[in-house]
């Protein structure tokens, strides 16, 4: 290994939770770091306590399955994309369904939230990037914005850009306010891309595509600043998320059932979470503790937390 | 963020309606965000309309006679209406209701003009009333209180002055930095105050403007410029001013417009001008009965005449500058606020990566090593090479940078200003979103 002094990570398995029927498909810790949410195929959305793993409470509506989750900014609301065609806003405090959001033709396959909350952003197996006003329950604007299922759509920090990536394996940025394609980024081979989020200052966009890879790409010069490898991503959407909370490290699931975790400066694998018994679809990061978890495929269907423990062993 | 992406050649002045709010409003204006605009109503309540979702998000109704002003604090969080029912109220934002929890009500002995807050501090206002006298509130536990404005009256009148009325205050504003306070008068003079002692520091004359209708600040605060009855926008150069002394004494001075703005054919009056973010335009809304009309004209090329914007057949009433970028709000008689942008040409060669649209055609010199065939792996190494290169993903330059460069101070001789204006300044100063309330539907399930 080349000399590095990245610092060494020591995540240890704390918490194993159940509960869920059918494949786990996004994780998502809110905002305010107290609960953790997840979604599966099953239909349903579970709210768990991020310090303890208990069980919260069990969102049931939706009559497909769910692949992609969103909490507001103030940790009140959670937002979940349907194969049901529909993206539902679910209340905490309501414990209940407060918005249906229709308009898409086929099934919904992500969703996030503005900043500020005050709109959504959703795409789905209709090509289709939509941005919906939170407050009203309705469409803003339909961006016709691939020619391909869209895989992933998130907002930049300041909710004035949006980055959507899909199926054709372009990675598109968008103005928020008019709607206008700003860049497209694609890489020669054209791999299809699974997932796609800004990185926290939004100057860069983190890329994960099934030839196994994932990418930081400054989007101005449109070129692929750092590239990941070492996981395996073939066949399914698995996100990729920053660990910022100590040293800084992209986190990626993988099919070969593992957790990765690579230095975002030298882009070594760091640590490797072994555990989960199928492939490992959604992983998400603590927003103020070092912690990670992550979620697997049908044949395993727990949620892992990871948390750093630092010094005791394992320090090179 | 995507300022970086769009084409900086566009960022000028506005030139097409983007949206139009129907508000029934008489006047708006945006935040210092530029995320909201806050609509007056005639009817004595005020709406804030959100611009991401061209939907009113919050009904303030708290007055019982119409609207007349309306400011908005620092960070947005705090919003001040002023009303002929003769109070003024400080609304805030943050609260989790709609309307909005009140924060003050101040209440007067006449109608009140207008009321704006101290750019630094929201704990400190400026409210004209309608008669003619201007008082600075200060709601501060330690400063609380009530000062009026009081122009010193010429030395020489002393004797005559038992016929010659006071002049009646027309205008009153903070300049952007607060630490004076420009007031305008129906005899055409511009009064300067310090905010902290209350006490008069200039006087300019303004020879043949008339009463004195509207002021508006470039942002520096160096320019300012002014509405009058003899229907001319003016601008001028300000200059320092003397810190307040003991001995009460203060700048007597003509001033000179460097620019003088009117429409020499139709000769139209102006209910409001403003300057664009970055002081090099001027709009002004014209008082025309027919028409919607904004004039603008550029001031970094010597003031010229650019453009009128015709905003269609509702007769102008308000008009306000966008704080960042190229858009305007303007509110016609109907009570309808237009939006105001630059549409942005559609770049088709966004679609398509790595492709680049030109506008002439180009003979394409091929490079000498073009078509080379390199070593695949010499390539893969200078790729690995290249992402040795550290990249950071945290730090932004952003809009809070931004706003501090705003208030940096120049130099220290006005320290003693800024240190009494920061004082309990801190609720303001916090970082606060408005919560986003979802309006009820009884169709859901």
């Amino acid at each position: 290994m080349p000399t590095s002094n990245a610092q060494q990570p020591n995540y240890q398995l704390r918490y194993i939770l159940s509960g869920h029927s059918m494949s786990i498909s996004s994780l998502k810790f809110s905002p305010d770091g107290t609960m953790l949410a997840s979604a599966a195929a099953d239909k349903r959305v579970k709210i768990w306590d991020a310090s303890s793993g208990d069980i919260i409470t069990t969102f049931e509506g939706h009559t497909e399955g769910i692949s992609d989750i969103a909490w507001s900014g103030d940790s009140d609301c959670i937002a979940s994309a349907s194969d049901d065609k529909t993206v539902r806003i679910w209340s905490l405090d309501a414990g209940t369904t407060v918005k249906i959001l229709k308009g898409h033709t086929n099934f919904v396959f992500c969703v996030n939230y503005n900043p500020r909350s005050s709109l959504l952003v959703s795409g789905g197996f209709d090509e289709t990037v939509r941005v919906w006003d939170v407050a009203r329950g309705k469409s803003l604007k339909v961006l016709p914005a691939h020619s391909d299922p869209v895989t992933a759509v998130a907002f930049s920090h300041d909710g004035t850009l949006i980055v959507s990536c899909a199926m054709d394996g372009l990675i598109r940025i968008w103005d928020a306010e008019s709607g206008q394609c700003l860049k497209t980024l694609v890489d020669d081979d054209n791999p299809i891309c699974s997932h796609v989020v800004f990185s926290p200052n939004s100057k860069f966009v983190l890329a994960s595509t099934q030839d196994s890879t994932i990418r930081l790409w400054n989007y101005h010069t449109s070129r692929c600043v750092k590239t990941y490898t070492g996981h395996t991503n073939r066949t399914y959407c698995i996100s990729a998320s920053f660990s910022r909370t100590g040293w800084p490290y992209v986190v990626g699931g993988s099919e070969d059932s593992k957790v990765y975790i690579w230095d975002l400066q030298s882009r070594q694998v760091m640590q490797v979470l072994e555990g989960h018994r199928d492939a490992v679809l959604a992983v998400a990061t603590h927003p103020t503790r070092n912690c990670i978890a992550s979620a697997s495929m049908e044949k395993d269907l727990t949620i892992r937390l990871w948390f750093d423990e630092p010094a005791a062993n394992g320090v090179s | 963020m995507n300022a970086s992406l769009l084409n900086p050649f566009n960022i000028t002045y506005p030139t097409a309606v983007q949206t139009s709010l129907p508000s029934q409003a008489s006047l708006a204006r945006f935040d210092p965000s530029g995320r909201f605009v806050a609509a007056g109503r005639g009817d004595g309540s005020a709406a804030i309309w959100d611009l991401e979702t061209h939907a009113a998000i919050r009904w303030l109704e708290g007055h019982v006679k119409s609207i007349t002003s309306i400011d908005w604090s620092q960070n947005s969080r705090f919003l001040l209406t002023s009303s002929k029912d003769w109070n003024v109220i400080v609304w805030d934002l943050a609260s989790d209701y709609d309307p909005p929890q009140r924060r003050a009500t101040i209440r007067f002995d006449a109608p009140v003009a207008s009321a704006s807050f101290h750019p630094r501090n929201s704990q400190i206002i400026l409210v004209l009333l309608s008669p003619g006298d201007a008082y600075l509130v200060d709601l501060r536990k330690k400063h609380r209180g009530r000062v009026e404005l009081e122009e010193v009256q010429y030395a020489s009148d002393e004797e005559g002055q038992m016929n010659t009325h006071r002049s009646a205050m027309s205008v009153a504003r903070f300049d952007p930095s607060g630490k004076n306070v420009f007031v305008g008068t129906s005899l055409g003079s511009i009064l300067v105050f310090n905010s902290r002692t209350k006490t008069m520091v200039a006087r300019h004359k303004i020879s043949g403007a008339g009463r004195m209708l509207g002021f508006d600040f470039a942002k520096s605060g160096r320019r300012l410029v002014t509405n009058s009855s003899d229907r001319i926008l003016r601008q001028f150069t300000l200059p320092a001013y003397p810190l307040p002394n003991r001995d009460r004494e203060y700048l007597e001075q003509e001033l000179e417009p460097t620019h003088r703005f009117n429409d020499p054919i139709n000769k139209t009056a102006w209910h409001a001008m403003s300057f664009s973010p970055d002081g090099e335009w001027l709009a002004g809304g014209a008082a025309d009965a027919a028409t919607h009309k904004i004039y603008i004209w550029d001031i970094s090329n010597d003031g010229q005449f650019a453009s009128a914007l015709d905003g269609g057949r509702e007769p102008l009433i308000h008009v306000h500058w966008h704080p960042r970028k190229a858009a305007i709000a303007s509110t016609t008689n109907q009570g309808n606020i237009l939006i105001w942008h630059c549409p942005a040409p559609e770049r088709w060669g966004a679609f398509a990566g790595g492709f680049e649209e030109v506008d002439e055609n180009v003979e394409y010199e091929e490079r000498e090593d073009e078509f080379d065939i390199e070593d695949e792996s010499e390539l893969a190494l200078r790729k690995m090479k290249q992402e040795e290169e550290q990249v950071d993903i945290e730090t932004a330059e952003d809009m809070d940078a931004e706003r501090l460069g705003d208030h940096a101070r120049g130099n220290g001789e006005h320290e003693e200003d800024y240190a009494w204006a920061d004082e309990e300044a801190e609720d303001d100063l916090q970082v606060w979103k408005m919560k986003t309330m979802m309006e009820d539907e009884t169709d859901l399930l």
